[in-house]
C-alpha cells in the first residue's frame, strides 16, 4: 500500500513568520521526495497496557474533583477514505480551567490545581471511537507578540496504523473570539480543514445535571488505492 | 468521497507531562531481543547552532532479525520516545536494525518541537554498511547524505552518534514520504 501525500494547504508550512518560534526551527530545505519503505508502512500497536486508572477521566486522577467546567469530548478517529482506525492510541493533554500547565516551565501568573495532571490516554474502540471526561482548559498569554493569548485549546497525539499516519494536532471550541488572531490556528492555509479543528458542541454527548459535550473527529491519512466509502 | 484530513499543529513547549513514557528510551526492553544492543545519542539544534532543549524523537525500527515488533515483548517494541535535555542532548537504547527486503537498515524519525507547526520524518543509516552504497534514500540526498549517517564513538564502543540540524548550514535531511 501507499499512503496518499496531504493536499496542499492542509498542514500549516513550517516557516510560519506570524509564529516567532518557527524562525530558527523550520528547515529551509524542502523535504526530498522519497519511495514509503517498510519500516515507515508499519507502526508501534499499543494495547491496555498503557492504560492507567482513569486515564480517560482527567477529573478523577486526584483525591478531589479539580475545579474548572467539566466537558465530554469524544470523536471518531478514521482515515481519509472513511475507514476507522480501531485500537489506535491517542494521548490528551492541557492546562487547567485557569489557563495553567502542569508544567515547570510554566510560568504563568494564574493557580495551579492540586487536583488536575491534565493527561488522559485512550484506546480507540473496533469503529474508531473514544470519549474522554474533562474539564474546559482557559485561555493563556505567550509572548509570541504584544497582547498575545491561545484560544482554549485541547493536544491531541494520534498514531494511526503505520508511523506515515503520525499526527499532533490541537482542539478548539466553538465560539472563541481569541481564534481569529491565533498564529497556531491560522498556520493551517486551507480554511475548511482549519474549521476542523473546533470542536462542535453535541447535545447527544451532553448529560444532563452533569456535563457538555463537544466532538472531535481525527481524520488520518490513508492508502491511496482504496477507494473511498 | 474523500474527507479532509485533519491539519497538524505544534507539540508546544509543554508536552512532557502529557506525553511521558517510560522506559521511552528503550526500544526493546526484552534482553533477548535478536540484534547487538547499541546507544543512539546525538544533539538537536536549531538555526543559530542553539541547542534545542523541548524537542523530542520518535525512534522506530525492526529488530536486528529484520522484524517488526513483538507480542511477547509488549506490542510496541522497536518504538521508542525520548526528550532531548536541557542540553539538547537525545540518548536511545536499541539494536541495529536488521534489512527489511535487503535495504540498508535504518531506524526512521519523527521529531517534534514547538516551532514546528507540524513533525519532521528523517531516516538513520549506519556508517560502514556496504548496503549504504546502493540505497536510493541516501542516493538522492547526494552531498547532504552524512547527515542521515550515524558515526561510531570511538571513545565510547557500542554507542553511534547521529545529530539533528533543523535548519541551516549542515540542514539534516528530512523526507516527504
Ligand atoms: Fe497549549
Amino acid at each position: 500500500m501507499t499512503f496518499r501525500h496531504p493536499a496542499a494547504g492542509t498542514h500549516p508550512a513550517f516557516a510560519t513568520p506570524s509564529y516567532g518560534s518557527t524562525a530558527l526551527r523550520a528547515p529551509k530545505l524542502a523535504p526530498l521526495s522519497l519511495a514509503q519503505g517498510p519500516v515507515e508502512l508499519s507502526g508501534p500497536r499499543f494495547d491496555t497496557s498503557v492504560l492507567y486508572p482513569h486515564h480517560d477521566d482527567m477529573t478523577r486522577q486526584s483525591t478531589a474533583a479539580p475545579l474548572g467546567e467539566r466537558i465530554i469530548v469524544a470523536g471518531q478517529v478514521r482515515d481519509e477514505n472513511g475507514h476507522p482506525v480501531p485500537n489506535t492510541l491517542v494521548e490528551i493533554w492541557q492546562c487547567n480551567a485557569a489557563g495553567r500547565y502542569h508544567h515547570p516551565r510554566d510560568d504563568h501568573d494564574a493557580p495551579l490545581d492540586p487536583h488536575f495532571n491534565g493527561n488522559s490516554r485512550v484506546l480507540t474502540d473496533a469503529q474508531g471511537h473514544w470519549k474522554i471526561t474533562t474539564i474546559k482548559p482557559g485561555a493563556y498569554p505567550w509572548r509570541n507578540h504584544p497582547n498575545a493569548w491561545r484560544p482554549a485549546h485541547i493536544h491531541f497525539s494520534v498514531f494511526g496504523s503505520s508511523m506515515l499516519q503520525r499526527l499532533i494536532t490541537q482542539m478548539y471550541f466553538p465560539g472563541d473570539p481569541l481564534l481569529g488572531d491565533d498564529p497556531i490556528f491560522n498556520s493551517i492555509p486551507n480554511d475548511k480543514v482549519k474549521e476542523r479543528l473546533i470542536s462542535r458542541f453535541d447535545w447527544s454527548l451532553t448529560q444532563p445535571e452533569w456535563a457538555l459535550g463537544y466532538r472531535f473527529d481525527i481524520v488520518l491519512r490513508g492508502d491511496e488505492a482504496t477507494p473511498a466509502n | 468521497m474523500r474527507e479532509p484530513l485533519t491539519g497538524s499543529q505544534t507539540v508546544g513547549p509543554f508536552f512532557h507531562y502529557g506525553l511521558a513514557w517510560k522506559p521511552g528510551e528503550h526500544l526493546f526492553p526484552d534482553p533477548n531481543t535478536p540484534g547487538e544492543r547499541i546507544t543512539l545519542t546525538g544533539t538537536v539544534r536549531d538555526g543559530k547552532s542553539e541547542l534545542v532543549f523541548d524537542a523530542f524523537l520518535e525512534l522506530w525500527q525492526p529488530d536486528g532479525a529484520g522484524q517488526f515488533g513483538h507480542p511477547n515483548q509488549g506490542s510496541c517494541a522497536g518504538w521508542g520516545r525520548v526528550n532531548t535535555n536541557a542540553q539538547g542532548v537525545y540518548v536511545a537504547q536499541t539494536v541495529m536494525p536488521g534489512s527489511v527486503q535487503g535495504a540498508a537498515p535504518h531506524v526512521m524519525v519523527v521529531l517534534f518541537a514547538r516551532g514546528l507547526l507540524k513533525q519532521v520524518v528523517t531516516r538513520i543509516y549506519f556508517a560502514g554498511d556496504a548496503r549504504n552504497a546502493a540505497e536510493p534514500a541516501l542516493q538522492s540526498a547526494g552531498a547532504r547524505a552524512q547527515t542521515l549517517i550515524a558515526q561510531p564513538d570511538p571513545a565510547r564502543p557500542g554507542v553511534w552518534v547521529w545529530d539533528v540540524v533543523l535548519q541551516g548550514d549542515h540542514e539534516t535531511v528530512f523526507f516527504d514520504l
